[in-house]
C-alpha cells in the first residue's frame, strides 16, 4: 500500500532507523543540516511553517542498553546526568561520552535526576529521586582537572543496575540519604535559590526540604512541610524560575512550586509570611494523567512566568496568571482583590483554619496537536523561546510562539533577523495575539522506541565555534540512547555557506 | 492464596479454545533483539549501501514481514495462569480473541518496522470485584511487551463494565512508571514470573 517515497516525505528528516548507529567518521555538520532541511520540503502533511530541521548527532557513549528515563545539564558545566536502571550516568558535553557514573546508592530504579545550583566551583553536587522511596544526595570533590573526561571501559553488557562497581564509581559520594516518603519518588526540584527542594511520589504527597546547613558543604536538610492534596501520584514539581517572580509582598514569599499529577490535576503551591505551604490554585483542564511541567525561563517584562504542562491525555496546554493579564483598557486586575476583603474578616483565625487566598490561573493556549500518544517531556528554552515535546509515539516536535496580527511583512522580517531566535523582549506594554505554531518534527526520533525525554542543552562539543552560545536538543530513550539533535534553520545555514 | 475469591468459575476445555488450523510459526523481536533488527532491517542503515538488490530484499522480507494478527496475540497471552486457579487466563475467559485488536490491522501488511502498531487488549476479570485484575491485567501487558517488537504499544484494558473500578485498573495499566515500579517489587514479580511460567 504504501511506497517508500510516500514513507519519505512524511517522516521529514530521516531519523534514527536511516542513520548509521556507529559510523567512525564525523559527520559533516553543516551539510547534513541541508539534508534534513530538504527533506523538510513541505508536504501536505508536513507542518506548514517546518522551518527548523533536526539531525541526529551521535549518540552519547556508552550506550546504556536498557531504559533510561531523563537527562539533565548542569546548570553551568559542560556536563549531562542521565537516570537509567538503579544509577546515573554523566556524560560530558564536551566529547559526548561518559565522565563518571554515580551507583550503589540506590535499591530501585532512580527516575530522576536534579543538579544543585550554586555549588562552589571546584565541586559538583546532585540529588536523585529513586523508586527505593528515598532521595540522595551525592557530591563530587573533584581536583583541578575534574572535568577532563575519563575514558570508561566497562561492560555495558552486565551491567543492569546491579550494585557491583563501588570501586568504579570514582569520586561521587552518596552523602546524604532524605528519607519520608512511603512509595517511589518520581521527581526532583532546586529552588532557584538552592535554599529548598521538593521532593513527590506515588504517595501522593509533596516534601519540601530546606538546607539548614551552616555552610555550603555541610549537609544537613530538614523537612519544612508535607503536602497533601493531590488525589493520586505525583508526578512531577518543578520551582518558578527567579525571572519576574513578585517580589515578596503581601502573603506570600517569592518561591512559587508547581506539581503535576496522576489526578488530572497542577496544583500551585507558595509559602505565606507565617511560613507555611498552602495551594493557591489548582489547574484543571488535563483529560488525563500530567506527567509533568515546564515554567516559562524567559518571561516578557512585567510577565509572570507562565507554565506549561503536559499530559498522556496528548496534549500541551499554557496556563496564564490571571493578574498578569492586561484588560482591554491597558489596566493591571488588583492582585487578589477579591481576597483582601476576605482576610480582613478572618484576620484573628488560626493560619490552619483560615481559607488561603487563590491565585486565578487559566488555560491561555494549547499547543498544536501533532502527539498521538502520551506525552512524556517538554522543554522551554530559555535562549530561543521554542519549544519541544516528545511522547510515546516516538516523534520529537519543536513549536515556536509567533505574532498573528503583525502584518505580513514585519513578521517575515522578523523571523529574517532573528533566525530561530524567539522576538526580543517586548518592551510596550500593547498585549499582541500570539499563537504557537509547529517549525520542525522528527518521527522515529528513537527508532521503534518510546522516547521519555527531551531537554533543551548548551552545545560545548566541536561541531560549534562558539561553545555555550548554541543549543541543541537531547532526547533519551527506552532503547538506552541518548542522542544530541542538531538544531538548524534554512536561514542560518545558508548564511554560513556564503 | 488463602482467600479465593472466586472459588467456582467457569473452565473452558482446551479444545473450546479458539486456535488457528494451520498454525505458522512467525519471528518474533524481543527488546533485546535491537541489534539482529538494525542489521536485518529492510530500511536499515547498510541496506543504503546495497541499493537495488531484489533478491536481497526478498530473504529479508520473510524475516520482517509476517505481520502478527490477533490469533498470535492470542497464543501468546492464554497460556498465562490465573493466579488464583490452576488454569490458563484463556480458559477462564479473561483474554477472548473478540476482545483483542490491532491498529492498523494485520492484514493490511507489513510496513515499515518503525510504524507504530497499537494493540488493544480489553481484559474481562473473573468476578466483577475481583482485586486481582491489576495483578491479571499487568501479566498480560509484561508478556506482550517481552514478546513483541519495540514498535509495538500494548494497551491492556478492563472491558467494558466488567471491573466495579474498570477505569482506575486501565488508568494503572497504562501507566509506564508504575508499570515499571511494579515490576521491582519483588513479591509481585514473584507471582508474575509464576503466571508466566506456563508460557511457551
Amino acid at each position: 500500500m504504501e511506497s517508500r517515497d510516500q514513507l519519505d516525505q512524511v517522516t521529514p528528516p530521516r531519523g534514527y532507523g536511516q542513520v548509521p548507529h556507529r559510523s567512525t567518521t564525523c559527520r559533516d555538520l553543516r551539510s547534513a543540516a541541508e539534508v534534513a532541511s530538504l527533506d523538510m520540503a513541505p508536504t501536505a502533511d508536513a507542518p506548514s511553517a517546518a522551518v527548523i530541521s533536526l539531525s541526529p548527532l551521535e549518540p552519547f557513549k556508552p550506550d546504556l542498553y536498557e531504559r533510561a528515563w531523563a537527562s539533565t545539564p548542569h546548570p553551568r558545566l559542560p556536563l549531562l546526568a542521565t537516570a537509567h536502571a538503579k544509577s546515573v550516568t554523566v556524560f560530558s558535553l564536551t566529547n559526548f561520552s561518559a565522565h563518571s557514573t554515580l551507583t550503589g546508592g540506590h535499591t530501585r530504579s532512580v527516575r530522576s535526576v536534579a543538579w544543585r545550583p550554586a555549588t562552589p566551583p571546584n565541586s559538583l553536587s546532585l540529588v536523585t529521586a529513586s523508586f527505593d522511596s528515598t532521595a540522595g544526595l551525592w557530591r563530587w570533590e573533584g581536583s583541578a582537572n575534574e572535568h577532563e573526561v575519563k575514558s570508561t571501559t566497562r561492560d555495558s553488557h552486565n551491567h543492569h543496575g546491579d550494585d557491583t562497581s563501588d570501586e568504579d564509581a570514582s569520586d561521587w559520594e552518596f552523602t546524604l540519604v532524605l528519607e519520608g516518603h512511603d512509595s517511589e519518588i518520581k521527581s526532583v526540584a532546586f529552588s532557584p535559590s538552592g535554599q529548598f527542594l521538593a521532593t513527590c511520589s506515588r504517595d501522593k504527597s509533596i516534601w519540601i526540604w530546606e538546607d539548614v546547613g551552616a555552610t555550603e558543604a555541610d549537609d544537613e536538610w530538614e523537612t519544612v512541610t508535607v503536602l497533601k492534596e493531590h488525589d493520586g501520584d505525583v508526578k512531577a514539581v518543578a520551582w518558578c524560575p527567579d525571572t519576574n517572580r513578585k517580589e515578596p509582598k503581601g502573603q506570600y514569599s517569592s518561591d512559587c512550586l508547581a506539581s503535576a499529577s496522576y489526578d488530572n490535576t497542577v496544583r500551585i503551591w507558595r509559602e505565606d509570611r507565617d511560613g507555611d505551604w498552602v495551594c493557591v490554585a489548582v489547574l484543571e483542564g488535563h483529560d488525563g494523567t500530567v506527567w509533568g511541567l515546564q515554567w516559562e525561563p524567559k518571561p516578557e517584562q512585567g510577565r509572570y512566568p507562565r507554565l506549561m504542562t503536559f499530559s498522556a491525555d496528548a496534549t500541551i496546554r499554557v496556563w496564564t496568571m490571571q493578574d498578569d493579564e492586561l484588560d482591554q483598557q491597558g489596566q493591571r486586575t488588583p492582585r487578589h482583590a477579591p481576597g483582601s476583603q476576605f482576610m480582613s474578616g478572618f484576620g484573628g483565625i488560626p493560619n490552619t483554619m483560615r481559607a488561603s487566598i487563590k491565585e486565578e490561573w487559566h488555560c491561555s493556549a494549547v499547543l498544536p496537536k501533532v502527539h498521538t500518544q502520551q506525552i512524556y517531556a517538554v522543554s522551554w528554552s530559555e535562549m530561543t523561546g521554542l519549544v519541544a515535546s516528545t511522547s510515546s509515539d516516538g516523534i520529537i516536535a519543536v513549536y515556536r510562539e509567533e505574532n498573528v496580527q503583525a502584518p505580513e511583512g514585519e513578521a517575515e522580517a522578523a523571523i529574517e533577523l532573528d533566525g530561530d531566535v524567539a522576538p526580543p523582549d517586548n518592551h510596550s506594554p500593547t498585549p499582541i495575539a500570539k499563537t504557537w505554531k509547529v517549525v520542525g518534527l522528527v518521527n522515529n526520533a528513537h527508532g521503534p522506541y518510546e522516547v521519555n525525554h527531551v531537554i533543551w542543552c548548551k552545545r560545548f562539543d566541536a561541531g560549534v565555534a562558539k561553545k555555550g552560545e548554541e543549543e541543541m536538543l537531547v532526547s533519551t530513550g527506552d532503547d538506552g540512547v541518548v542522542r544530541p539533535w542538531q538544531i538548524s534553520s534554512p536561514s542560518s545555514s545558508q548564511t554560513s555557506s556564503s | 492464596m488463602a482467600d479465593i475469591q472466586n472459588a467456582n468459575p467457569t473452565i473452558l476445555n482446551a479444545s473450546q479454545l479458539p486456535t488457528r488450523h494451520l498454525k505458522q510459526v512467525a519471528v518474533r523481536f524481543g527488546p533485546e533483539a535491537k541489534y539482529s533488527r538494525l542489521v536485518f532491517n529492510r530500511n536499515g542503515p547498510w541496506s543504503e549501501n546495497m541499493s537495488g538488490d531484489s533478491s536481497e530484499d526478498s530473504d529479508t522480507d520473510e524475516l520482517a514481514c509476517e505481520p502478527i494478527d490477533e490469533q498470535e496475540i492470542y497464543d501468546l497471552i492464554s497460556p498465562i495462569s490465573d493466579p488464583e486457579h490452576p488454569v490458563s487466563l484463556g480458559q477462564l475467559s479473561v483474554v477472548n480473541l473478540p476482545d483483542i485488536h490491532i491498529e492498523p490491522p494485520p492484514s493490511s501488511g507489513m510496513s515499515d518496522p518503525n510504524k507504530l502498531v497499537q494493540v488493544i487488549v480489553d481484559v474481562t476479570p473473573t468476578i466483577n470485584h475481583c482485586s486481582l485484575a491489576t495483578v491479571i491485567g499487568l501479566g498480560v501487558r509484561v508478556r506482550l511487551e517481552q514478546a513483541l517488537p519495540p514498535n509495538y504499544r500494548v494497551h491492556v484494558r478492563m472491558k467494558d463494565g466488567t471491573h466495579a473500578q474498570d477505569d482506575q485498573v486501565s488508568k494503572q495499566l497504562a501507566d509506564k512508571e508504575r508499570v515499571c515500579a511494579a515490576l521491582e517489587n519483588e513479591t509481585l514479580k514473584a507471582t508474575l514470573n509464576k503466571m508466566l511460567e506456563t508460557c511457551a
